[in-house]
């Protein structure tokens, strides 16, 4: 405690050397920018996500859910990635929502499918996806056909092979005999804010970073190669990490790179970024954040090529 | 971390989104209309910090909370020092448009042309530099045919030339894209002159000849008169 008030303190008594270091560099004060704007973007959602995790908390208990699910696992993944269009807002919120939805068995599936659900196919996301590409309604049923089979592909592996020993990361326990709805409340509320807020710093720092030294080369080299324009569109939805309500516009704007890999662009990036990985490993363990990371990028980007060929056609 | 450095932080990063918000930073980041929703978050953040550290000091002693088998996050709750750092004691610049990538139109070409609706009335009504660009790549109705129009934006010095820019946020600073138009006619020619970035107002007529339905093209305004201006409140457009 005193240690933080004392970092503080150093901190505002540096703040000008340290302002004038940032506002003298071009390249710090655009890693500021971007960092300051995934960060403050992403808080509201990131607090609606708390709160609607901390009412699960109280109110949804594993058994409840469970008598609420389908009991077979593929059902449950259906319910559970069709449910994901309930959570209106971007992929922050659903990270926390998802660690309290988690439980044993079916639970756990579902509780991923909707985690990778939610932020792709929720009615903001379509609708925003809708606004970016006016005449093209292909690339809406695209985003929303791939999202879902992303989803359920990896939720229907994890009730096939995931094991929940990989999920280290425990919540704390609701104290039994003591403690009021209330203080459940504020306690889930509060623990899961500053768990994911922290990761989300971690990861926000890394997409400024990674904003700042990607070359703009790379977007203006892609015309026509398809192959290689899947897989540079899968990687930069992964470092750019931006929030699943603006993706869309940004993809648009890509006019000289095809149509399926910026199909690859919306479907990977709500799905799995560098914030979002970084959120995972703090809310359900580094251990799982490194086997579930990766498989949803291969799922996703593999989805989306799929859909995508099929319904868009080759030539873009 | 002890549970009351937690909660300091916490009550930090709350206090940090206020400051932005009600100090008006904020639209350097993103766009104004999340200024309802960061209020609100500010608010929800501020609350849950002072009930935490109002409820750890009635129970006595935090300390004993160390014991009853809570675990502790460890020491990553320290990142949440580092928006704390940025958002109120460096608080970045806005974008500067050399920094913006990829450098390309904020337009979409996959649209059909279609009639837009009309601009306002008035002698030269101000239209932002995207919609410009919008209308002068898809506007069926020709509503920016030889009319007079008001545009804002800072100057970009190009080879032979000069254009006015004004960087575009979709959604937050991470995505923003750089919009621009070129300025023409003998006017123009003192405008190149001025240093990067001079903000000004410009009057002009957009020629004909750029609506192709290729977005690609950057239309090009006929200035009729420019004034330097101080740069507006939120700078994007």
């Amino acid at each position: 405690m005193p240690l933080v008030v004392m970092t503080i303190i150093g901190f505002a008594l540096l703040g000008g050397t340290l302002r004038a270091a940032v506002y003298d560099s071009t390249a710090l004060s655009t890693a500021g920018t971007v960092f300051s704007g995934v960060f403050v973007q992403a808080l509201p959602f990131l607090a609606l996500g708390v709160l609607l995790s901390a009412l699960i908390a109280v109110f949804v208990t594993p058994d409840r859910l469970s008598r609420w699910l389908p009991r077979r696992p593929s059902a449950a993944v259906l319910t559970a990635a069709v449910g994901g269009a309930a959570l209106p807002g971007c992929e922050c919120g659903s990270v926390p929502v998802a660690r309290r939805l988690y439980g044993e068995g079916a639970l756990g599936a579902a509780a991923l499918t909707f985690m990778l659900a939610a932020p792709a196919i929720n009615p903001v996301v379509v609708v925003s996806t809708v606004v970016a590409f006016p005449g093209e309604p292909r690339m809406v049923v695209g985003r929303v056909g791939a999202s879902l089979l992303t989803a359920i592909v990896m939720g229907l592996a994890w009730s096939r092979w995931g094991r929940t020993d990989w999920i280290t990361r425990r919540l704390p326990r609701a104290r039994t005999g003591q403690g009021s709805n209330w203080q459940t409340f504020i306690e889930a509320a509060r623990h899961d804010f500053i768990q994911a807020a922290s990761y989300l710093v971690i990861g926000a720092a890394a997409a400024a970073a990674l904003n700042v030294m990607v070359p703009d080369w790379v977007i203006e080299h892609l015309a026509g190669q398809l192959l290689l324009g899947v897989l540079v569109m899968a990687l930069l939805a992964v470092v750019l990490a931006l929030c699943s309500e603006a993706d869309a516009f940004v993809a648009a704007s890509l006019t000289m790179v095809p149509l399926v890999p910026r199909l690859v662009f919306l479907v990977v990036g709500p799905a799995i970024d560098v914030k979002l990985f970084a959120m995972q490993s703090g809310l359900f363990g580094r251990a799982f954040a490194v086997r579930f990371a990766p498989a949803t990028f291969v799922v996703a980007t593999a989805a989306a090529t799929v859909v995508g060929l099929a319904i868009l056609g080759g030539g873009g | 971390m002890s549970r009351e450095a937690e909660n300091v932080l916490l009550l930090l990063v709350g206090v940090a989104t206020a400051m932005i918000t009600i100090g008006g930073a904020y639209t350097r980041y993103v766009k104004p209309s999340m200024l309802p929703w960061l209020a609100v978050t500010a608010a929800v953040v501020i609350a849950l910090a002072l009930i935490s550290i109002a409820t750890d000091i009635r129970r006595g002693s935090a300390a004993e909370d160390d014991h009853d088998g809570h675990p502790h996050h460890g020491s990553v709750a320290w990142m949440l020092i580092v928006p704390v750092v940025v958002l109120i004691f460096v608080t970045p610049p806005a974008l500067r448009p050399q920094a913006v990538t990829p450098k390309v139109t904020a337009v979409s070409t996959e649209v059909l042309r279609r009639p837009f609706p009309a601009l306002p009335a008035g002698r030269a009504p101000e239209v932002s530099i995207p919609d410009v660009m919008t209308r002068a790549a898809q506007d069926s109705a020709g509503t920016l045919d030889g009319r007079l129009i008001t545009v804002i934006g800072f100057t970009l010095p190009q080879p032979g030339g000069v254009d006015l820019g004004r960087v575009v946020l979709i959604c937050c600073a991470a995505d923003a894209q750089l919009a621009r138009v070129h300025l023409g006619g003998p006017a123009a020619a003192e405008l190149a002159t001025y240093p990067e970035q001079t903000w000004l107002t410009v009057e002009g007529v957009v020629l004909p000849g750029a609506a192709d339905g290729d977005s690609t093209s950057i239309p090009t305004l006929r200035v009729a008169a420019a004034t330097r201006i101080e740069a507006p409140a939120n700078v994007y457009a």
